[in-house]
């Protein structure tokens, strides 16, 4: 798994590439590079999963864990172009009802700039 | 007002019910005043045949059948061309002139060969008049009917034997023996006035008023000697029937030659006045048998026992005579045994053998065996000995034979006997299953059947599924992986629920049609016919691990207690889904105990939902919120649903509050039903211990419940001794029987501990209602209930059959 970061309109986005798994845990996983970001004061987050083949439950608890450090900073984290499995796994688990997700990153980045 | 007293006379002697008197009596003295004039008969028949030819010309007299078999065929077609009436009226008065044309030839003719001749006609009178007679019963009683009056009809016959035995004693000392044939017209022609009056006193079906949800009996084709052996060769119960008279016809020939011979040999003076006093000790015997013993023991005992008394008895007689073949008491021995049991304890029985036969093919059935199978075995007995003499080079002459040739037929007649039993075993368990089929098919419990072929559960969620695709595709995707984690999200169901082109429509229909492009996704393979099952499996596994993560328990509880406080908007949906996803979490779950509050709800959807999570999770604090909700006829279904999910778990608390008399009807009901939902060996327990506390009220319910669990579960072993107890009380509680449904109870609890299948064609039968119906239900459990349980029940039953005494002669 690969992650960028970048910037754009006071949005931290994290480009995530290849696949989230436990089997594939890197250095520095996705929980710990957003609570980085939230020690500097950046309080909008953006996950963008463009590029993400797979992820499994180790996955979902980061981005769950991400939100939740978010959330309780007082910030906003937000998901754009997660696939199609991974959506109906969040419909079923009931995430959707708690996650703010998007299909395309702009519409995302529109939702920050209307808070 | 007659036929009251009459009925108060019979009923002294003879389990006669009222409006059956007249008919008794008239058939009593039918029976009677066939068998005296033959008695005088068959006594003058066996001195003139011995006198002028000798024993060992017996076997040709035997092999006369021939001619009894053409006045068999002759017989079967005047009956079906016959009514009744005139077929007994015609034969009678033909016997009559018979005898009065024997008479005139043996005073005109002193050829020795008449006595032959004599004999045959002596046997085509018997058989033809003792058929007729148990033809016209078969026709006018059900088995139960027939079982409690034949010794009454029978001990007739016996006593009109006794009677003519006896006047040919003392008057063939005192006249010309061949004088006693005036007397024997004498009492035909009563007999002929009997059946006339008989008949005349007959209703007409309509008149009686019974039978009168049966059709009429159809009037019987015309049938010849080989359609009545056909309808024997068709049946296998027939030819068993058959093949009893058979070897029983063959002893019975052997005994009668050896029991003559020893009686020749032993040199009487008037051959036909011993005969005479002889037949009339026998039946005396036969009578007094009859009376007393015959019917008590066949209702004490059955018809597979009343079988086997009289070979029994012959074997053993017959062994007797083998050591010791020239002893005058044991030849009056073993043919006093042979006619007693023949005339009372085996005439019974083997008569009750044809009730379970329809009635067309028991009237083809009768004449071929009776008439027929009956006589030429008589044939066989005959040859039967021509083979023993054969064998001991015998050479034949009107000399007696010798005591070795009677040890021979002896063993001959032993080893015939023990076949016989043989084939009586094999009858009596053929007679049970051919009444069984006579009953009604066999009884189900609808809502088994409806349970058993249908998967209600996923019918229900498919439906559920449907309902939610325009209310919330949060909703709709749990339900959908409900089914796939199911393996029932089959392609057609889902084509039911999501159509392909399903793109117009509310917001909700076209999130739907989302989902469905989803569900098509290569990475999202659902549908295990269709994809990988591994990867389902794996898919499957992931969510599970996502809902036990903590982070998932704390991000979504926060998200419930906003839900259950109705913080978050979504209001009854909101609750719905919240109901539905808790399911789906481990039992062990934090957010597992916010289900509580949800079984609590108010809205009938919400509990629904939260039910059916508390089916799966199975946690014993959800129990009572769920049975408090069997009250609410909105939710009834979905709490009783998820209790029986429970199963064996929550036995103890269900009989808790089924035991709890504080508790209302309202819930200890649907408890007992929720007990026989569950279906185990536990749950049946509880509900014979309360049961046996007296559940005062409950008992139906209870009841009900046993047999449902019997009806779901035959592995389920119910304690004899706590059924029979529930017996007990329920047949103390038993008021008058009515109608069968008051007996439904004593039914259920019967089917608990005998074939059920058998309990059950009874009870149908009962509800049937006629007399016939009635009948069989109650000869059937006659042969199945232990006899304390029949003193209790079956009198009840009887009383059930509607209509008066006695049915229409066809």
């Amino acid at each position: 798994m690969v992650i960028d970061k970048r910037e754009k309109n006071n949005v931290v986005i994290f480009d995530i590439e290849g696949e989230i798994r436990r089997s594939d845990i890197t250095d520095v996983t996705l929980h710990q590079l957003v609570k980085n970001e939230l020690e500097l004061g950046k309080k909008q987050i953006l996950l963008n999963f463009e590029k993400v083949d797979f992820i499994d439950s180790f996955g979902v608890g980061e981005i769950l864990a991400s939100y939740i450090s978010t959330l309780n900073l007082g910030g906003k984290l937000k998901l754009a172009r997660i696939s199609k499995k991974l959506f109906l796994i969040f419909q079923v688990t009931m995430l959707t009802k708690v996650l703010d997700i998007f299909d395309e990153e702009d519409l995302a980045l529109r939702s920050f700039l209307k808070e | 007002m007659a036929e009251r007293r009459l009925h108060k006379v019979l009923a002294a002697v003879a389990k006669v019910k009222p409006g059956e008197a007249r008919l008794a009596l008239l058939l009593f003295a039918y029976f009677f005043l066939i068998t005296a004039p033959y008695n005088i008969i068959k006594s003058l028949r066996d001195a003139s045949y011995l006198e002028d030819l000798g024993p060992n010309f017996l076997p040709f007299a035997y092999a006369s059948v021939v001619v009894v078999g053409l006045a068999v065929s002759l017989h079967a077609r005047l009956q079906a061309r016959l009514s009744r009436r005139g077929l007994l009226m015609g034969t009678l008065a033909v016997s009559v002139v018979l005898d009065l044309v024997f008479w005139q030839v043996f005073h005109a003719s002193s050829w020795k060969w008449w006595s032959l001749v004599y004999w045959m006609w002596a046997n085509v009178l018997v058989v033809v008049l003792t058929t007729q007679f148990w033809i016209l019963v078969n026709d006018l009683f059900n088995p139960r009917e027939a079982k409690r009056l034949i010794g009454f009809f029978g001990s007739g016959g016996i006593l009109g034997g006794v009677a003519g035995g006896i006047l040919t004693g003392f008057a063939a000392r005192r006249m010309d023996p061949h004088d006693l044939l005036l007397i024997s017209a004498l009492l035909l022609a009563a007999a002929l006035a009997v059946v006339r009056s008989l008949f005349a006193g007959r209703p007409s079906a309509e008149a009686a008023g019974r039978r009168a949800a049966e059709p009429p009996p159809a009037a019987p084709a015309k049938v010849g000697f080989w359609d009545c052996a056909r309808s024997v060769k068709g049946s296998r119960y027939l030819i068993l029937i058959a093949a009893v008279v058979l070897v029983t016809g063959i002893v019975s020939t052997l005994i009668d030659w050896q029991s003559k011979n020893i009686i020749f040999v032993a040199g009487q003076a008037n051959l036909t006045s011993f005969f005479g006093f002889l037949n009339s000790g026998l039946l005396a015997f036969a009578f007094l048998f009859q009376l007393v013993l015959t019917s008590r023991f066949i209702d004490r005992f059955g018809i597979r026992l009343g079988l086997m008394i009289y070979p029994a008895a012959l074997l053993l007689l017959s062994v007797g005579i083998a050591a010791a073949p020239a002893v005058l008491w044991l030849a009056v021995g073993i043919k006093g045994s042979d006619k007693a049991l023949s005339y009372s304890i085996n005439q019974s029985a083997r008569e009750l053998l044809y009730i379970p036969v329809a009635p067309e093919l028991k009237y083809r059935a009768k004449i071929f065996i009776d008439m027929f199978v009956n006589r030429f075995s008589k044939a066989l007995g005959g040859l039967a000995l021509l083979i023993v003499f054969s064998i001991a080079h015998v050479r034949l002459s009107n000399a007696a034979a010798s005591p070795r040739l009677v040890t021979e037929a002896s063993i001959a007649s032993a080893a015939f006997i023990v076949v016989w039993i043989v084939l009586n075993i094999l009858l009596g368990r053929a007679y049970v299953r051919e009444v069984r089929l006579q009953l009604a098919k066999k009884w189900e419990r609808p809502d088994v059947l409806v349970s058993e072929r249908m998967d209600v559960e996923t019918a229900k969620l498919i439906v559920d599924a449907l309902e939610s695709r325009s209310q919330s595709p949060t909703l709709f995707a749990l339900h959908l992986y409900d089914l796939a984690r199911r393996k029932k999200l089959t392609p057609e169901i889902k084509s039911l629920l999501v159509p392909p082109s399903a793109t117009t429509g509310s917001p909700a229909e076209r999130s739907a049609s989302a989902i469905n492009s989803l569900l098509e996704a290569e990475e999202a393979p659902w549908t295990p016919e269709a994809a990988d099952p591994a990867l389902s499996a794996e898919m499957d596994r992931e969510i599970r691990e996502i809902l036990s993560l903590d982070s998932y328990q704390a991000l979504m509880g926060g998200y419930a207690a906003g839900v259950l406080e109705d913080r978050s908007g979504g209001g009854e949906t909101s609750r719905m889904e919240l109901a539905k996803a808790i399911g789906l979490m481990d039992r062990g779950s934090p957010l597992v105990s916010r289900l509580d509050e949800l079984l609590a709800d108010a809205s009938p959807a919400v509990f629904q939902f939260a039910a059916e999570s508390a089916g799966r999770l199975r946690r014993r604090e959800f129990v009572p919120a769920l049975v408090r909700r069997l009250t609410d006829p909105q939710s009834r279904g979905d709490a009783r649903a998820a209790l029986e999910k429970y199963g064996d778990s929550v036995v103890g608390t269900l009989s808790d509050f089924l035991a709890d008399r504080e508790e209302s009807p309202g819930i200890r009901g649907p408890v007992a039903s929720l007990l026989a939902g569950i279906g185990t060996a536990e749950a049946a327990e509880a509900l014979l211990d309360e049961l046996a506390r007296g559940p005062a009220g409950l008992e139906p319910d209870i009841v009900d419940a046993l047999d449902r669990i019997r009806s779901r579960n035959s592995e389920v072993a119910f304690p004899e001794d706590a059924v029979r107890a529930g017996l007990a009380r329920a047949l103390a509680a038993l008021g008058p029987v009515t109608a069968a449904a008051d007996v439904l109870p004593v039914f259920r609890l019967l089917g608990l501990i005998y074939n059920h299948e058998d309990v059950f064609r009874a009870y149908q039968s009962l509800l049937k209602g006629t007399e016939d119906s009635v009948g069989y239900a109650v000869e059937l459990l006659d042969q199945t209930l232990d006899p304390e349980l029949k003193g209790g029940l079956l009198p009840r039953l009887e009383s059930l059959a509607r209509g008066g005494a006695a049915q229409e002669i066809p």
